[in-house]
């Protein structure tokens, strides 16, 4: 559907986006994620058509739209700030994009009430100030002004970001509902790895204008790629070198490696049938919260490791316990010692 | 919002249309003027006089046009087949115009303008020489010798006072008193305002008296003194004022006063200036008539300024207007109040082209050295 | 690289912005660059040879100096007084909740629709010598100085009042547009009254105000009538000399040193504050805006002194603007005495005025020219914004400092640039000679007024959301559509405003017209001022003061259209 091709995009002496190659499906919903400033906004406005690459070439369906005029793309969009229009009324702002096309009144206002359904938009809201609106309903307008010129592509701009956080959850509920309705190839920018993880089909990792990892939410968590991305997502135990050199971690880890565990990997209950580094160590701090605990090791012979529990009638440990860890070989993640160390 | 594209339309329609328009004017007046200027004048007179009398519309400047006198004399002119149209603006600022017109003149004719005025055009190429029939009939030494400009109306510059703070006898006898005398300190208004006309011309009527070759813009060291003592012992002038109105309340009760207006005042504030008349003579301001370089109507302009001095037209004018004609012949019909005060007034001797020359200097001199 | 980066730009500008800009270029050199450069190298190198000859006349003038020195003084005065009175009316008539606050603000609103002259002759009426304040100041003490009203602090107190018009337009608009949950917020946590005001409003508003106080900056230098009318012997200030000056051939060196000191004073002031609002522009990020709601002011001794200020300073504006009125029904003498008597009442003046068929003209004429001009100059200034707004480069900055050059030269000199130039033809306009058309006036109103509007424009689209921009290109809509529909009708407001007072300005307009106007289309100004000049017989007092308030109306009647509809939707 969407290929980057060796895109390369530079600010003056800023390289913003470097060498970037990706391919995204139709009909799926592939997030770009990373810290701020790290590309991924600049990417997404460079498909929409706001920035031309430096070199390099945008496929849309085939065809190059590396230098097609941004109104001659027909790529949905949402922005962060929604960017309604403040002297317009919802109606106006959604039939904005169908006049510029110069569809025919009874058109125009056929496709409004249409989409204004599909995103549960109200009839009496429709001639509302946008002012009026809540932050919800504002996402909504913003959403139904983007598909209602039916585009083949619909990218959103952190639009969640300055919600608060129940507001947030209830609207990237909504938006992933609506995006199953519409079946539209979305683009989602985010900062945010939770909203990367639950909506997405695939994520794309950036960091300082390199994609390092495209995957499944759960291929980007389980096999991050590289050290930027594991700890970017998810609360992640970096392995103390010292522990390694003291166990029998050291014939797991290659000489020269870095090595990191996800909390919740690290066991404190024997696992059957794949391959485990035992160690043995004690409780150091514990935090409850009812579902689970969070535990804090004090690892035999030097260092620390955090993990996460499931409380049951079976399992309970208080601090000062001696207790025996496990380390599924397949869950430590191993990355090349950076030159100058990290 | 469909009404904002259309101003935004019609925006662009006037800038481009600005250019366009320009064009047309380019060939309209540049066309002319080129081929004119130096050719053109002799060639229009000679048709003009071999075909019968055309009277094109001139345009006519005039710093004398306002209290009715510009419609009184437009119907006038009709009436001797003139068609005129008055333009109307303050006598330096029209000065101004005509001199940055002169490459591309508008005017035809102008009129009312004094010598000092006419002086400046005269220097700048802006008239054309032309001596009308009743050149002959102004009072002697008002017409400019060398035959540019002929005078129709006599403006004076007097020296007033109120008549309830002074008598005949205990007012200034000369503008010099003004200063000397300690009787008059703070008194009168000094003539701060030389944008304007007559602050100017009493300045002239003192510094002439003080003329000197060697001395700093012609006037000798004696008379920046002088000049120096008005302007210190004086009360500015303040715009927008009247000044006939702080006479009359006794504010300022002595000043500068232009006799064409006495009458009106005197009715206006219902108080009648006493009038001052120096032995040395007062600043006899004329209104005089002129026809600008390189009209392309110069014939009837000619005939224009020949009506327009005539006698009868200035006598009737003097009559309507309560005014002081420069041509001997039109004084008798003048009110009797008008021709009893110029009969007790003498025209203080001036030097006009030497004015003309160092007016501006010295009104820039006062400003920047003497004035408090 | 960089040149198929350029040749790909340039393709994706279509041709009619492409004419757009050639225009703006066009018009900035020919008439902004050319003539004004041409006025000043007429003056500094008089027969090819660069003089000094009018910075050393000015500087051994001790008068020259001490204006000068009076109009910097004044203009500072100004700076903090009218920020104190503009902010303190805005406050009173749209942000607390103060009784009778349309009536008030209508007080507020009259120096919008007079000025100069007149303005300063209505302080008169009460302050001055034979005024009502004064007449009751002697009253109560016998001893007191019926001249006390000149000098620095009468021309100080005039124009502290008469100046607050742009703040009263600019800084309503900008404090309707505040965030009122800023405002809940910051009472929410236990801020007060004052401590909210302080903190959390103005800091909003620091924008307007810094374009506003480079405003009333340059107001202070120009001032003219009130130093001249109130300022006595003790405070003359350097505008009256310059328009002296620059009305004598001779002497228009002088006037043009002067301004350029007063102009590079005002590039100075300009530069600083634009870093200052460079440090401190602040966008407001909420999604969800609530709009202002008036506060009561919680203090009942506040509550009460915020009354008695609002209502005083209702009877400072709104007593001039009556007096004028009635007077004008008055005639000289009573005038000049400031008393009113039944007899003296009469409709005379008015019958003068309008008693020829050809009365009517001169007002057609300049509305067309009010109209056009300040059309003409609100499309310029939206069409260069656009452009800084969208090019952050040396060109862009080259057409921002090119439009501000009216600022260096006064507007008399200007129109003599304009003449001085256009009087035989130039090619950069086609070959034809300017002088004696109709566009001459025109043109003249246009490069006058573009450095204020351009700067008022400016600062409403440098506050816009750059999104909103994006938003609409996404959605299909052309540069020009997109201006038209999304960005313009959001400026709208504070456009309007600007184009107002051009209208306002220009409808009057004495100093720069006489010089341009065409013979067969007289303006007002001309017209108003031939017929109340000095020499004339007429009650020349009477007509200056109803020529006054036909010029109040037409003014309100503009005003009206712009804001008063606007305000009530």
């Amino acid at each position: 559907m969407i290929t980057f091709q060796n895109v390369d995009i530079k600010f003056g002496e800023f390289h913003a986006v470097k060498n970037l190659n990706l391919h995204i499906r139709e009909g799926e919903f592939f997030t770009f994620l990373g810290p701020s400033g790290c590309g991924k906004t600049t990417t997404l406005r460079s498909l929409v058509g706001f920035i031309m690459p430096t070199s390099g070439q945008i496929l849309l369906k085939d065809a190059d739209i590396t230098r097609l005029p941004i109104e001659k793309r027909e790529i949905g969009m949402v922005f962060q700030s929604y960017a309604l229009f403040p002297t317009m009324n919802v109606y106006e702002n959604i039939a904005f994009g169908l006049r510029v096309k110069k569809f025919s009144k009874a058109e125009v206002d056929q496709k409004v009430k249409d989409i204004a359904r599909k995103v549960d938009l109200k009839d009496e809201q429709l001639f509302k100030k946008v002012s009026e609106l809540s932050g919800g309903q504002q996402q909504r307008v913003a959403i139904a002004r983007a598909l209602v010129l039916q585009p083949s592509i619909l990218v959103l701009d952190e639009p969640l970001s300055n919600l608060d956080a129940k507001l947030r959850v209830q609207l990237r509920n909504e938006l992933k509902q609506l995006q199953k309705k519409f079946g539209i190839t979305t683009i989602y920018v985010t900062h945010d790895q939770e909203e990367a993880l639950t909506l997405s089909d695939r994520i794309g990792v950036f960091n300082h204008g390199v994609l390092e990892q495209v995957g499944t939410p759960l291929e980007v968590y389980n096999q991050s790629q590289t050290e930027f991305v594991c700890n970017f997502i998810g609360d992640i135990n970096r392995i103390d070198p010292g522990m390694i050199e003291n166990s029998p971690l050291k014939d797991v880890v290659q000489p020269g490696n870095i090595a990191y565990i996800r909390n919740e990997k690290v066991s404190l209950l024997p696992l059957q049938g794949i391959d485990t580094v035992q160690l043995k160590g004690k409780i150091a701090d514990r935090e409850f919260y009812g579902l689970y605990s969070k535990y804090v090791l004090e690892i035999k012979g030097g260092g620390q490791l955090k993990t996460i529990e499931k409380e049951s009638r079976l399992f309970h440990h208080e601090v000062g316990d001696d207790v025996d860890i496990y380390l599924p070989v397949c869950d430590i993640l191993q990355y090349p010692m950076k030159e100058g160390g990290a | 919002m469909r009404k904002l594209s259309m101003a935004l339309l019609l925006i662009m329609c006037v800038i481009v249309s600005a250019c366009g328009g320009g064009n047309n004017a380019s060939s309209t007046n540049g066309g002319p003027s080129e081929s004119g200027a130096p050719a053109g004048t002799p060639a229009a007179s000679d048709s003009s006089t071999t075909e019968p009398v055309k009277n094109e519309k001139l345009i006519v400047y005039t710093n004398a046009n306002s209290d009715g006198r510009g419609e009184w004399l437009i119907e006038k002119a009709k009436g001797a087949g003139f068609d005129i149209e008055i333009v109307g603006a303050g006598g330096a600022d029209l000065t101004n115009r005509l001199i940055a017109e002169k490459n591309n003149p508008i005017a035809d004719v102008v009129y009312g303008l004094n010598n000092m005025l006419y002086e400046n055009l005269k220097k700048e190429d802006v008239l054309a020489k032309f001596v009308p029939s009743w050149a002959g009939d102004v009072e002697q030494g008002l017409n400019d010798p060398e035959g540019y400009y002929h005078g129709l109306v006599k403006q004076a510059i007097l020296l007033g006072y109120n008549p309830n703070e002074f008598t005949a006898d205990t007012a200034p006898k000369d503008w010099t008193d003004l200063y000397k005398n300690n009787a008059y300190k703070g008194k009168y208004e000094a003539p701060t305002l030389l944008g304007q006309n007559t602050p100017r011309l009493v300045v002239a009527g003192i510094l002439t008296r003080f003329q000197d070759p060697n001395g700093d813009l012609g006037i000798s060291d004696e008379g920046w003194n002088e000049i120096q003592q008005l302007y210190d012992n004086g009360v500015g002038a303040v715009e927008g004022e009247d000044f006939y109105a702080n006479l009359a309340s006794g504010k300022t009760p002595l000043g500068a006063l232009v006799s064409g207006t006495l009458q009106q005042k005197e009715e206006q504030y219902n108080v009648k200036a006493g009038i001052v008349s120096p032995e040395i003579g007062v600043p006899m301001v004329v209104e005089h008539a002129a026809i600008i370089n390189g009209t392309k109507k110069q014939a009837t302009a000619e005939r224009f300024v020949e009506w327009l001095g005539s006698s009868e037209v200035q006598g009737d004018f003097a009559a309507e207007f309560n005014a002081m004609p420069a041509n001997t012949k039109a004084v008798e019909q003048a009110n009797e109040s008008v021709k009893e005060l110029y009969n007790s007034l003498k025209p203080q001797d001036f030097d006009w082209a030497f004015i003309a020359d160092n007016m501006d200097l010295w009104a820039e001199k006062i400003e920047l050295e003497i004035m408090p | 690289m960089k040149t198929r980066n350029l040749s790909t730009r340039l393709a994706s500008i279509n041709p009619v912005s492409i004419l757009l800009y050639g225009l703006i270029v066009w018009f900035v050199i020919a008439f902004l660059i050319y003539p004004n450069l041409n006025i000043y190298g007429e003056i500094f190198f008089k027969d090819g040879q660069f003089t000094l000859e009018a910075a050393e006349k000015l500087l051994s003038s001790e008068r020259a100096m001490r204006s000068l020195y009076n109009s910097f003084i004044l203009a500072f005065s100004l700076i903090i007084t009218v920020n104190v009175v503009g902010i303190t009316l805005v406050l009173i008539s749209e942000y607390f909740e103060i009784k009778g606050a349309k009536i008030l603000r209508l007080g507020y609103f009259t120096t919008l629709i007079y000025s100069g002259v007149v303005l300063v002759s209505g302080y008169k009426f009460v302050y001055g010598e034979e005024g009502f304040m004064t007449k009751l100041l002697v009253y109560l003490f016998p001893s007191f100085d019926a001249t006390w009203f000149h000098g620095y602090w009468a021309v100080l107190f005039v124009m502290t009042f008469a100046c607050t018009s742009n703040h009263f337009l600019f800084l309503s608009n900008a404090i309707r547009k505040i965030d009122f949950q800023t405002v809940e917020a910051a009472r929410n946590m236990g801020a007060s009254t004052w401590y909210i005001l302080r903190r959390v409003v103005l800091p909003v508003l620091k924008p307007t105000i810094y374009a506003l106080t480079i405003l009333t900056f340059l107001t202070g230098l120009a001032a003219t009538s009130a130093p001249l009318i109130l300022g006595g012997k003790e405070f003359q200030t350097i505008t009256p000399m310059i328009l002296t000056f620059s009305r004598s051939m001779t002497s228009r060196d002088l006037a043009a040193l002067l301004a350029l000191i007063l102009g590079v004073a005002t590039l100075v002031l300009l530069t600083i504050m634009i870093r200052f609002e460079r440090k401190g522009n602040f966008m407001s990020v909420s999604k969800v805006k609530s709009e202002l709601v008036k506060q009561k002011i919680r203090s009942k001794f506040g509550n009460i002194a915020a009354h008695i200020l609002a209502y005083g300073l209702f009877v400072l504006y709104i007593v001039p603007v009556v007096l004028i009125i009635i007077f004008s029904f008055t005639d000289a003498a009573s005038i000049s005495t400031a008393t009113l008597n039944l007899n003296s009442f009469t409709l005379n003046n008015y019958i003068q005025v309008f008693s020829s068929m050809s009365a009517f003209k001169p007002y057609l004429v300049s509305i067309l020219y009010a109209a056009a001009a300040s059309v003409i100059v609100v499309a310029l200034a939206l069409a260069a914004s656009r452009i800084l707004h969208r090019y952050k480069n040396k060109w862009a900055l080259a057409l921002e400092y090119a439009m501000l050059i009216p600022w260096i030269l006064p507007s008399t000199l200007i129109a003599v640039g304009l003449i001085v130039t256009f009087n035989t033809p130039k090619l950069i306009i086609g070959n034809t000679v300017l002088v004696g058309t109709v566009w001459m006036l025109l043109i003249a109103y246009v490069i006058i007024h573009i450095p204020f509007t351009l700067r008022m424009v400016k600062a409403s689209f440098f506050s816009l959301d750059s999104n909103l921009e994006d938003a609409a290109r996404n959605l299909g809509a052309k540069p020009f559509y997109t201006f038209r529909k999304v960005l313009l009708p959001i400026i709208l407001p504070s456009t309007l405003a600007v184009l107002a007072l051009n209208f306002n300005g220009i409808l009057a307009d004495y100093d720069v017209t006489v010089f341009l106007y065409h013979p067969v289309y007289q303006p007002l100004g001309v017209v108003i001022k031939n017929s109340t000049d000095a020499q004339a017989l007429a009650d020349t007092k009477a007509l200056t003061l109803v020529y006054s308030v036909i010029l109040m109306i037409m003014s309100s009647v503009t005003l009206y259209f712009v804001y008063g509809r606007n305000s009530r939707s």
